[in-house]
């Protein structure tokens, strides 16, 4: 797995994948879906997916891949070396996305959640498998969200599949512990190596295990904030770890869609309050209530100045 | 998510995010930085900021672009007022009409410096020093020549003429910059497939004279209005529809309407109106075991206990 093409811009979403199996062509095959890295407040989430013909899944449980959270860093390792030796008859292919990816898409205008963001993901990764040729008949997922929902959307997504969603499958069907060691084996090497693309000096790496429960991950989140610019883009701006640290520690910034008091963002805009278009004519303006600023002015937000 | 955030309010600082004009930092006039000062605006009689550069002889005003919640990043430092300034050359004379009005109500021929003359803002007299002041005061005012002394008294007929000439410039402008001045808001990114060239004239000459109306008093915006042969706009207020509640009166009332028709021999009712696509596809529906919608309004058969 060369995580090279991620590492060359690391704010952004990237897919890297295998070689699809000739065999996944022609026979007909399942595929599991898994990801890695959903809690964490720092680095990046991965999606994976693994897909081998149907006929080849007891080849694919006698590699004794089982669920990722089960193994040791090492053994991850050499099962991922195990399933990409099986190159014949196992692909994979994995859908990184950055940190900045899940800040900007949680906290833009209109709000992604991040379990839309996932299913989309999931079914993206998906709709790849079947535009590289692979036979799909069988589709397993581990739940996000409610599962009869996901199972409902994807399967209206992709009719003629068999779609799976189930809690735990990544240590019920073997092909969904597959996808979970290849995401977590990505996500592991990605955070390890994280090229920091602001100007921190020496970064101490030493910030736990990323979640937000975590005393060290924690201590690291308030060692590096910055007051202006707030965080890296390592970090998750939307978990409400990092922002309740930026709105305590960090200046306050203000944007046109942020929540305020009724009155308070009606008096900012310059909203008249309903009373007043009952009263006998209240005056406008408070110096010279005769002179309205002509509207070429107003409509470019241009006016004189009495003092710098 | 968000949570509420204290603003605090915008302090001051030193330091400007400015667009102005390469002459407003001449290099050429040594020795004479350009300075802010505040004189009085001929539209709203309080002060305002303008600029003097190259020695006086130059005046600019400034407008300030502000919209709530926009901050710079100037540099490596970040400032929280998002004004942005812009410094432009703007006609001396705008400034000394109002002094030349106010004295012109005496009749008198005065030498102009001792009309250019204010308590509140005595950076007044440096507006005659502008290379363009004492040069076209004839625009505004009649000329008298005693030996080498120069005497003025305000025309209100010259000043028209001049405002006039002012108005008709900016429409030109209006035109060749394709400002909206139609009723309406056009957005600047949205290109419409009809031109906008239906726009009349009386459009753009009123939007000339509200335009050079910032730069003048009300008084002299109404007479370049008249000048102008624009007819006043009435204002929506006097034009409200009248009341709709009967005025009392001891006159009888009559009806409003004629209801005795309903009561004639010859009165026939409508004949059904011809039911919508819609109505007629309801109308097929299979209502056997609905409920009548009045049957919701009798009273309540009480279910029999078991």
């Amino acid at each position: 797995m060369d995580i090279g093409p991620f590492e060359a811009d690391n704010s952004v979403s990237c897919r890297l994948a295998s070689q699809i199996p000739d065999v996944c062509r022609v026979e007909d095959c399942c595929l599991g879906i898994d990801e890695a890295g959903r809690g964490p407040v720092l680095g990046p989430m991965v999606y994976g997916i693994c897909f081998c013909p149907l006929s080849k899944t007891n080849a694919l449980k006698e590699l004794k891949v089982a669920d990722s959270k089960t193994l040791s860093e090492v053994e991850r390792e050499n099962l991922f070396q195990k399933l990409d030796e099986a190159k014949g008859y196992v692909g994979w292919a994995l859908q990184i996305l950055s940190p900045n990816t899940i800040s900007t898409s949680m906290l833009q205008r209109t709000k992604y959640n991040l379990n839309a963001l996932s299913h989309d993901t999931a079914i993206g990764l998906v709709q790849y498998a079947l535009d590289s040729g692979v036979q799909l008949k069988e589709i397993f997922v581990d739940t996000v969200g409610p599962a009869e929902k996901y199972e409902q959307k994807l399967s209206q997504r992709f009719p003629g599949i068999n779609v799976t969603v189930r809690p735990k499958a990544d240590s019920l069907f073997p092909v969904v512990s597959a996808a979970s060691i290849c995401a977590k084996v990505c996500r592991d090497r990605i955070v390890k190596g994280w090229n920091f693309s602001e100007d921190l000096g020496e970064v101490d790496t030493d910030y736990g295990s990323g979640y937000p429960n975590d005393p060290k991950t924690k201590a690291w989140l308030l060692k590096y904030l910055d007051p202006v610019f707030g965080y890296s883009q390592f970090v998750r701006f939307s978990w409400s770890t990092a922002q309740t640290l930026m709105d305590s520690k960090a200046v306050a910034v203000h944007w046109d869609d942020d929540e305020e008091d009724g009155e308070k963002a009606a008096h900012r805009q310059n909203n008249k309050s309903m009373l007043s278009y009952f009263s006998a004519s209240a005056g406008g303006n408070d110096e010279n209530p005769a002179h309205q600023t002509h509207r070429f002015f107003t409509e470019r937000r241009l006016r004189s100045l009495k003092t710098l | 998510m968000a949570t509420k955030k204290k603003r605090t309010p915008n302090v001051h600082n030193d330091s400007w995010v400015v667009i102005a004009a390469d002459s407003v930092i001449d290099p050429q006039t040594h020795g004479s930085d350009p300075a802010f000062v505040r004189l009085r605006n001929p539209s709203t009689d309080g002060a305002s900021l303008y600029v003097l550069a190259s020695g006086d002889a130059q005046l600019y005003e400034v407008k300030a672009f502000e919209e709530d919640l926009h901050s710079w990043f100037v540099g490596q430092t970040v400032q929280r007022d998002g004004k942005l300034l812009f410094v432009t050359p703007m006609d001396p004379l705008y400034l000394i009409l109002p002094y030349l009005v106010k004295c012109g109500k005496e009749g008198k021929f005065q030498p102009v410096d001792q009309v250019v003359m204010d308590e509140e803002f005595p950076a007044c007299s440096r507006l005659l020093r502008c290379t363009r002041s004492l040069a076209s005061l004839h625009h505004i005012a009649e000329e008298k020549e005693v030996g080498s002394l120069k005497f003025h008294r305000y025309s209100e007929e010259k000043t028209m003429n001049w405002l006039k000439k002012k108005v008709e410039r900016t429409v030109v402008a209006l035109r060749n910059r394709n400002i909206s001045v139609g009723e309406g808001v056009k957005s600047t990114t949205y290109v419409r497939v009809k031109s906008e060239s239906d726009y009349c004239e009386e459009d753009y000459l009123r939007y000339g004279h509200g335009l050079i109306s910032e730069y003048i008093s009300e008084d002299l915006s109404k007479a370049l209005l008249r000048h102008l042969q624009l007819p006043e706009l009435t204002s929506p207020k006097e034009t409200e529809p009248p009341s709709k509640r009967r005025k009392l009166s001891d006159k009888p009332v009559e009806a409003g309407d004629d209801y005795t028709k309903f009561n004639s021999p010859d009165f026939a009712r409508k004949p059904p109106k011809k039911m919508t696509a819609a109505q007629k596809s309801l109308a097929k529906v299979d209502k056997t075991g609905m409920k009548t919608m009045s049957s919701f309004f009798s009273p309540k058969v009480k279910a029999e206990k078991k």
